[in-house]
């Protein structure tokens, strides 16, 4: 696949935690590897912090949003060039809880 | 009396200088439980006893004695244990501001020390003469000369109260100088940074020359059942440690995180909601809010949450020593709405609003209606007197709010609300408002549900009265899409539903992140000794709502007025992720009103006899 190239911003306390807050990094136009490559930048934790203990699904009380779209939201991933990745830690989604 | 209630109501008549005390009523409680549902009740009998003299809904002036004001808490206010129980409601049979009814929910520890100091609940009505104030400590209550404290802003008075009551639980909510003068989104203050905002109460209670109600005591809310309640509260608050929301975000971070999220997703109103994207949302962000200005959190009575915000501006023309906030919302009215990019600027507005008693939001939604009439020419110069009213203009946001609370200048056309402002200059149409009460912080054109719940909330354009950004944005209790309008009408009635509840057990809506139906039942039973499941607390709920939109529709608000600005039923989104959207409202309503049981806006005789409700 061709490379494409988008914007990662991190939000709230992954700010702190990954010492960044804007970067751009290059991936092969799907979700799982433009996280691992940010993981080369960040450290491999980062991995962790998106996806679940088997690294096959993104964390359900992340907020994770491509062009401000939350990824639970869409039927197809996909990453495009000049796309906008936001990043917010489970501290705006929590557990789903039963009404 | 069942446990959970101190049993007693103090009714005042400011016309008359009396103070009388009376009982809960045990069948109205185990009905309409306390709060903003035992508060409906007692003002749906002032409707009707008026009506009974000639007086219709419509001859009620909402400046006049004959409006009448409830501070009310709930069976669970005040009790250790019980999640986050340090709030209480207030309500006006009608505010000046809309001309419906007027509601409003307050933290802080006001709540709590009304019924530590004997009562559950304060009713006023009539208004006096000479500035007064309400003194209730250790069960006893007096009416007592407030003339000193006339013109005083918020904290003065606050802390002179306080002094002369002494006592380790006492509180003051009061009104400063906005109250006074009749600023229409007026708001009642308690412990100096907490408020009861919306919908002008704090011009009623200045109506009556009632300048603040102080409480003391230490007395101690019975419970019937406490090593029930001591289980199911411990399981309830370990639920909230271990919530990303509760027990992590909001104390990081406070509501003000919220800025960049609902950014990202393109609703985030920009210049009067002009567009949903805000190129300036970091400037004015939690995480900057964090960087450089807070000081410490801070927490309301029994809260494990402590979302509040203590800062200080240290240094520049917008300095402050101390203050709380500003909350998401307070941040996006005087920040985004306003495009005021200069954070320490919205900090020192909403301070302003603080020490003067202003709603922020309608505070700061009025100042951009008012910015986008400018700056289209609307606006005679003459009018504004100097005030350079433009998107951006910190001095000018700043200083609109104390020529607002004061009317002094252009502030007396500020101190109308946006509505009557923009009704004034001949554009009703960029009143960013709902049944008169300005819409808070989120677009739905990107966020459509809660477009639904601002056109059908009973007080107006409100957020909190059915929260659906939790589904649509934060995915809590599950995700859902939040540019999709189907399917929304249900989550509008259940937050609708489950958000009176809360009002009229009384305690923090924050709670609801992580706890449930089933929990409230659960924990109200084992304080009252009542045997609720989630499906009575729920329709408790249901009929609380109801009954207040008979109220709605008695002031003359039906269907038609279930709207929403044209701006966002004509406009498409300019930019963003939800640019092309427009709110497609009309389809959520039909499904809505067919869930309510609804004709028109109006409950069916049907559904108000399924809900015991005797109008």
């Amino acid at each position: 696949m061709a490379k494409v190239s988008a914007r990662v911003m991190l939000f709230a306390t992954l700010r702190r935690k990954y010492g960044a807050k804007d970067l751009i990094v290059e991936c092969n136009g799907t979700l799982p590897d433009l996280i691992e490559n940010v993981s080369k930048i960040l450290g491999e934790s980062f991995i962790d912090e998106v996806y679940d203990k088997n690294r096959d699904r993104v964390k359900e009380n992340i907020i994770l949003m491509i062009n401000g779209r939350n990824v639970r939201d869409m039927e197809k991933i996909e990453i495009r060039d000049g796309d906008a990745i936001a990043i917010f830690p489970p501290i705006a989604g929590g557990q789903p809880q039963r009404k | 009396m069942s446990k959970g209630y101190m049993g007693k109501i103090l009714r005042a008549d400011l016309s008359a200088g009396t103070l009388k005390i009376e009982p809960i009523s045990e069948d109205v409680a185990k009905k309409y439980l306390g709060g903003k549902g035992y508060a409906v009740h007692l003002l749906y009998r002032y409707l009707k006893e008026y009506g009974s003299k000639g007086i219709s809904p419509a001859d009620i002036n909402p400046l006049g004695p004959e409006n009448v004001l409830i501070f009310s808490t709930g069976p669970g206010t005040g009790v250790p244990g019980f999640p986050c129980s340090g709030r209480y409601h207030v309500m006006a049979l009608r505010s000046p501001l809309t001309g419906s009814i007027g509601s409003a929910n307050s933290g802080g520890e006001w709540g709590p020390y009304l019924k530590f100091s004997g009562f559950d609940a304060v009713v006023v009505e009539g208004a006096s003469e000479k500035p007064v104030y309400i003194s209730i400590v250790e069960g006893e209550a007096e009416l007592r000369d407030a003339s000193a404290l006339w013109g005083k802003n918020v904290f003065d008075t606050t802390r002179i109260l306080k002094r002369k009551a002494g006592g380790k639980n006492t509180s003051v909510a009061c009104i400063g100088p906005a109250g006074e003068n009749s600023a229409y989104m007026a708001c009642i203050v308690n412990d100096e940074h907490r408020a009861a905002g919306r919908t002008g109460l704090g011009a009623v209670m200045g109506s009556k020359r009632l300048k603040a109600v102080g409480v003391s005591g230490s007395e101690e809310v019975p419970i019937a059942e406490p090593e029930k309640f001591k289980e199911i509260s411990e399981r309830c608050l370990d639920s909230m440690r271990k919530n990303a929301v509760t027990g992590e975000g909001l104390p990081t971070y406070g509501t003000s995180i919220l800025v960049n999220i609902i950014n990202a997703a393109g609703g985030l109103p920009y210049k009067n909601w002009q567009t949903g994207v805000n190129p300036d949302a970091e400037k004015i962000s939690g995480e900057t809010l964090a960087e450089k200005y807070l000081i410490n959190r801070r927490a309301c009575w029994g809260c494990t949450i402590g979302c509040g915000r203590v800062t200080g501006v240290k240094s520049g023309p917008f300095q402050i020593l101390s203050s709380e906030g500003p909350e998401y919302e307070s941040v996006w009215a005087l920040g985004s709405s306003t495009a005021v990019k200069e954070l320490d600027a919205v900090v020192k507005a909403n301070h302003y609003c603080d020490e003067l008693g202003l709603d922020p939001i309608s505070m700061g939604s009025t100042i951009a209606a008012a910015m986008e009439l400018n700056e289209r020419g609307y606006i005679p110069q003459e009018d504004l007197q100097g005030l350079d009213l433009r998107f951006g203009n910190a001095a000018a946001l700043v200083e609109s709010v104390w020529r607002t609370a004061y009317k002094t200048g252009f502030g007396k056309f500020l101190a109308l609300g946006s509505k009557k402002l923009c009704e004034i200059y001949g554009h009703p149409e960029l009143s960013m408002s709902v049944k008169g009460l300005e819409m808070p912080a989120y677009d739905p054109r990107a966020i459509k549900g809660i477009g639904l719940n601002y056109a059908t909330s009973n007080r107006g354009g409100c957020h909190v009265t059915g929260y659906t950004v939790s589904p649509e944005v934060l995915g809590i209790p599950e995700k859902i899409d939040p540019l999709k309008p189907e399917g929304k009408a249900k989550w509008v009635k259940i937050f609708q539903d489950f958000t009176c509840v809360v009002n009229s057990t009384v305690n923090c809506l924050f709670t609801t992140f992580a706890l449930t139906a089933r929990d409230y039942a659960e924990l109200l039973s084992a304080v009252t000794g009542w045997d609720l499941d989630e499906d009575e607390i729920m329709r408790i709920g249901e009929r609380i709502y109801n009954l207040e939109r008979v109220m709605v529709n008695k002031y003359g608000f039906n269907g038609k007025d279930d709207t929403l600005p044209s701006r966002l039923l004509k406009e498409t989104m300019p930019e963003g992720p939800a640019k092309g959207q427009i709110v497609e409202l009309e389809v959520m309503k039909d499904e809505y009103y067919k869930l309510r049981g609804w004709t028109d806006g109006a409950p069916t005789p049907e559904k108000l006899r399924e809900l015991e409700i005797e109008i």
